[in-house]
């Protein structure tokens, strides 16, 4: 990092530039209403108005800047509409065009002008008002845009900063030819994407997309490796500036996810330069975004299970590691073309899509195993049944009608449509189709939470009801009913029974049944964009939100006590430990339920204290792929520095953990989630 | 044929090669004044209550025959604590059964070059039961075992003769000394190295650098006399002391009295491992 991005990483840490914005805002909806504008025309109205507001600020040390000044983002719908639509669509998440990863490389390379000409050019077609209007809005938000770049360059100008004065005037008009100038694209690309009420705007494949640039400056010696360092970091530095703006369940959840490695379209090794400079860049800034993936395989050379347990110890719980060898046949038996799912992405947490072409939603609920156990042992056949194998089928009943309640509830999602994020994919200019009605693969995703509860609650009921027999159903339903109150011999008793995460079959066999079930059921049905449900394994936050509702379970779990986060052992129970866990995780087949969903590991920093105990660490991970898990999350974490963090906040104002797929600061985090992860480090101490 | 056991770590990164389960074998003839893991030292089985989360609910006292002020080890309050924070310090396990516990991730130490480490507590305390494991993982996966070399002679030779590594521990060398923090007369030490260093086994040398106490040059210079020049010395491992070392004692209900400065940082003193040829690593 050289003098200049210090200064710049300095700002962003003190964060003082925050209060520069102002907080006007304004409501169209009602105006738009009456006026009856169609919803295209909104989005880019919107986006022309929020560029007008915008005063930008230019400090003499940027070469790639960009931020913003205006925070709200008015909705462009009236409740009155809202509620019209909410009878026949389901308005997930805010109905808002998220988590998709955008074709960068086509317009980084022809530049905006270009793409302004293929629009107009599809304009002069004959076509139906509705492709005209789509048209007509793309067109209307590049226009946005470059008013928005005329006022930077002219910001730039006044301020005297000759390198983005001239930039300016080039980029994005025109594609990129060096290394410098595609960063500053993908910047403006992403700041406008936030700016037009997009979210979980993902980065997708930065080491692909920007290689040629870098390698072009690096061949004709424009640059040199510190120098494509620096510009690098200057450009992560940026993607930092409003995370605080950023909509998502809890600050740091914005979905900027950079995946990194892996296997390229023609399915060779993806593996650069650039690879290992991002994970650098990463490691020297320690900042919550961009969140690092690292896609390997079975041949992946191990300097990079090396170079990523590097940047694990450094505390981000980046990289996260997801495992080709599964992703790809998983996506290939979803459906996905094969050069397709070789270049799948993450996106805001886990889930895997395909950039460009994908308008996937793959978190629209999440089943909870434990729920569809509790409600099969409340259950009529319960108590009559007389073997473990009658109540597997109550479960599997319960399954069966909790995911059709979910998929009833899901099927038919309505989105806000977005030009501007219409440009950015394959297709939607050349049919003329707003990327909101999706594009070549629209399938929707369902997360599984609380598998290790609901598989350890099976065991403990197999076990001590029908093999042992010493706790008949009627007093175990007791117990569960008034939450173990009177019942702590029992509990414990239930406690001891095989958990998931030890490497025993017994219970092991229970889970990989329940996932096998979930994606049986899921591959029943289609959504209402003629996709399919994807099955999988994350939880995103309803690991604590389904657990706060859900009385005891059998497995000696006390009501409302959290379930794991994604796809791990549960929690406050005693584990033999982490080859174990990851024995007893890569035993189900995890082709068959790979929407997404990490084992996590957390591990004392003090492993990591030199070669050995990162060249161990590294081992371990290529164990797990070598074993075909699908996606593995690490944490180099010491809790004793969390509850300080809690009675001194101001101590550790840059302090970062992983939540449940995104990494945040700690101090703006919500009490259950800081003492959620703070509970799962009690065992390593 | 029953042993004791306090604790199985599983991925062990200091105990040897590759990734690695270590069995913490109970009881030690030794008394360290350092020691970091007092649940070892005792063979007798107690209870342990980790502080975190308690809710003083009091439980466990009124269950106590003692009112927990000490404890004969009857188990009868880890099933009262709601919370599950106590546990025994001690599991009894067949050898047979302990053996496979050990090896049920034996895939994953064999892919990983690693194995089993047998550490303690000090695994001569149980010297039967040591060779005893030993011969039933023998052929089965790397072994190595981590000792103080304080045990019988004629059966430290005979379990160091059917293993892959030894972690040897060397600590205090003036006899008086040895005396004063650990306990023991340490002849019987230097006579199973005697042993070691004519076996065929490979070894590694560990200090712990206990500040002003271990880690003086007079000291380490001693233990260099001791060891240099050994066909089977792999190298010299070197552990700065551990501020935490106090930290499981209230754990145990004990009360960690150091009789040095703990903190005073170690010195480690490369050079004069250097100057004698000896290949050096600091933990
Ligand atoms: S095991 Fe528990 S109940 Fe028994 S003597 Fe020890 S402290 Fe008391
Ligand atoms: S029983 Fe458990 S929670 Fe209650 S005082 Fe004892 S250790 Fe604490």
């Amino acid at each position: 990092m050289n003098e200049r991005i210090s200064k710049i990483y300095e700002r962003l840490k003190k964060r003082e530039y925050r209060n520069l914005r102002s907080d006007i805002s304004f409501d169209d909806s009602l105006e738009y209403e009456k006026n009856n504008v169609p919803l295209p025309l909104r989005v880019s109205d919107r986006l022309k108005k929020m560029v007008e507001l915008e005063k930008p600020i230019i400090f003499p040390e940027d070469h790639i800047g960009f931020m913003r000044t205006v925070k709200n983002i008015p909705d462009i719908l009236t409740e009155k509409e809202k509620e019209e639509l909410s009878k026949t669509y389901l308005l997930f998440d805010h109905a808002l065009v998220a988590n998709i990863s955008s074709d960068y490389e086509y317009t980084i390379s022809v530049g905006f002008n270009k793409r302004l000409a293929e629009i107009r050019e599809k304009l002069k077609e004959k076509n139906t008002d509705k492709e005209e209007i789509e048209l007509k809005a793309m067109e209307e938000s590049i226009l946005a845009l470059y008013s928005l770049i005329e006022k930077y360059q002219k910001e730039a100008e006044r301020a005297d900063n000759k390198v983005l004065a001239i930039a300016l005037k080039k980029i994005p008009y025109e594609g990129a030819t060096n290394y410098y100038e595609a960063a500053l694209f993908l910047r403006i690309i992403n700041y406008t994407l936030w700016l037009n009420g997009n979210k979980h705007n993902t980065i997708g494949r930065f080491d692909q997309y920007m290689y040629k640039y870098y390698k072009h400056d690096i061949d004709l010696k424009i640059i040199d490796e510190e120098d494509a360092l620096n510009i690098t970091e200057e450009l992560f530095i940026s993607l930092n500036f409003d995370t605080d703006l950023y909509p998502g369940e809890q600050q740091g959840d914005n979905g900027q996810s950079l995946v990194l490695g892996g296997i390229k379209r023609d399915g060779t090794s993806a593996f650069n330069e650039l690879t290992e400079l991002c994970l650098r860049a990463s490691l020297e800034l320690k900042l919550i975004d961009p969140k690092i993936n690292l896609r390997v395989d079975k041949n992946t050379d191990f300097k990079w299970f090396k170079l990523g347990t590097e940047l694990t110890k450094v505390g981000l719980g980046f990289p996260q590691y997801s495992n080709d060898d599964v992703v790809i046949p998983a996506l290939i038996k979803m459906g996905y073309k094969e050069e397709d799912a070789r270049d799948y992405v993450v996106a805001a947490c886990w889930e895997f899509i395909i950039p460009k072409y994908g308008m996937d939603i793959p978190n629209v609920e999440a089943l909870a195993f434990p729920k569809c156990v509790d409600k099969a042992i409340h259950s009529k056949g319960f108590l009559s049944a007389t073997t473990y194998e009658e109540v597997e089928k109550l479960v599997n009943k319960e399954i069966e009608k909790e995911i059709k309640r979910l998929i009833d509830k899901t099927r038919n999602i309505f989105l806000i449509p977005s030009p501007f994020q219409s440009i950015l994919m394959k297709n939607c200019v050349e049919n003329k189709k707003d990327i909101s009605e999706g594009n070549k693969y629209n399938n929707f995703g369902l997360h599984g939470a609380g598998l290790s509860t609901a598989a350890d609650s099976l065991a403990a009921i197999k076990r001590c009801v029908f093999e042992d027999k010493t706790v008949n159903k009627e007093e175990l339903v007791k117990a569960i009913d008034n939450d173990y109150e009177g019942y702590e011999k029992l509990r414990k008793y239930l406690v001891s029974a095989p958990k998931m995460g030890n490497n025993d079959d017994f219970v092991d066999n229970i889970g990989c049944k329940l996932l096998d079930k979930f994606s049986e059921e899921c591959s029943k049905y289609k959504n209402g964009r003629g996709g399919i449900f994807r099955a999988g394994t994350g939880s995103a936050m309803y690991y604590v939100w389904y657990s706060e509702t859900l009385g005891a379970t059998s497995d000696g779990r006390k009501a409302k006590e959290s379930f794991s986060a994604n796809y791990s052992p549960s929690l406050n129970r005693n584990f033999d430990g982490v080859l174990s866990v990851i024995k007893s995780f890569t035993k189900p087949d995890l082709t068959k339920t790979c929407n997404g969903g990490p084992l996590t590991l957390e591990f004392h920093d003090t492993l990591f204290r030199n070669q050995e105990g990162i060249d161990k660490v590294a081992s371990l991970v290529k164990t797990f792929i070598l074993l075909k898990g699908h996606q593995l999350q690490l944490n180099a974490v010491n809790r004793d520095v969390l509850l300080d963090a809690q009675k001194h906040p101001e101590d550790h104002k840059n302090l970062i953990v992983r939540v449940w797929g995104w990494s945040g600061y700690f101090n703006e985090l919500d009490l259950a989630y800081q003492n959620h992860i703070i509970k799962r480090l009690e065992f390593l101490n | 044929m029953k042993i004791r056991v306090f604790s199985i770590e599983e991925f062990s990164v200091y105990d040897g090669p590759g990734i690695r389960t270590t069995v913490f074998l109970k009881g030690c003839p030794l008394n360290c004044n350092w020691c970091h893991s007092p649940e070892g030292k005792r063979f007798g089985n107690v209870s342990l209550r980790s502080p975190n989360r308690c809710l003083n609910c009091g439980r466990c006292i009124e269950i106590c025959e003692y009112n927990r002020k000490k404890c004969i080890g009857c188990a009868k309050c880890v099933d009262v604590c709601p919370r599950d924070l106590i546990r025994m310090s001690a599991i009894d396990y067949e050898v047979s059964e302990l053996v496979s516990k050990l090896l049920k991730n034996a895939d994953i130490l064999k892919i990983n070059n690693g194995g089993i480490t047998i550490s303690g507590g000090e695994p001569l305390f149980q010297v039967d039961e040591t060779l005893e494991l030993v011969k039933c993982l023998k052929g089965k996966t790397h072994i190595a075992l981590q000792t103080s070399g304080y045990g019988n002679s004629q059966k430290f030779k005979e379990i160091i003769d059917n293993i892959d590594l030894v972690l040897f521990d060397m600590k205090v060398m003036d006899e008086e000394q040895a005396k004063k923090f650990e306990g023991i007369d340490n002849s019987l030490i230097f006579k199973n190295l005697e042993i070691l260093k004519n076996s065929k086994t490979k070894f590694i040398i560990r200090v712990p650098l206990i500040p002003g106490v271990i880690d003086t040059k007079e000291n380490l210079k001693e233990i260099i006399n001791k060891i240099k020049g050994a066909k089977d010395l792999v190298r010299v491992e070197l552990l700065p002391y551990n501020k935490y070392a106090g930290s499981k004692y209230k754990l145990a209900g004990l009360k960690f009295e150091p009789m040095y400065d703990e903190n005073m940082e170690s010195n480690p003193h490369l050079d004069l491992f250097k100057a004698n040829d000896i290949e050096v690593r600091v933990l």
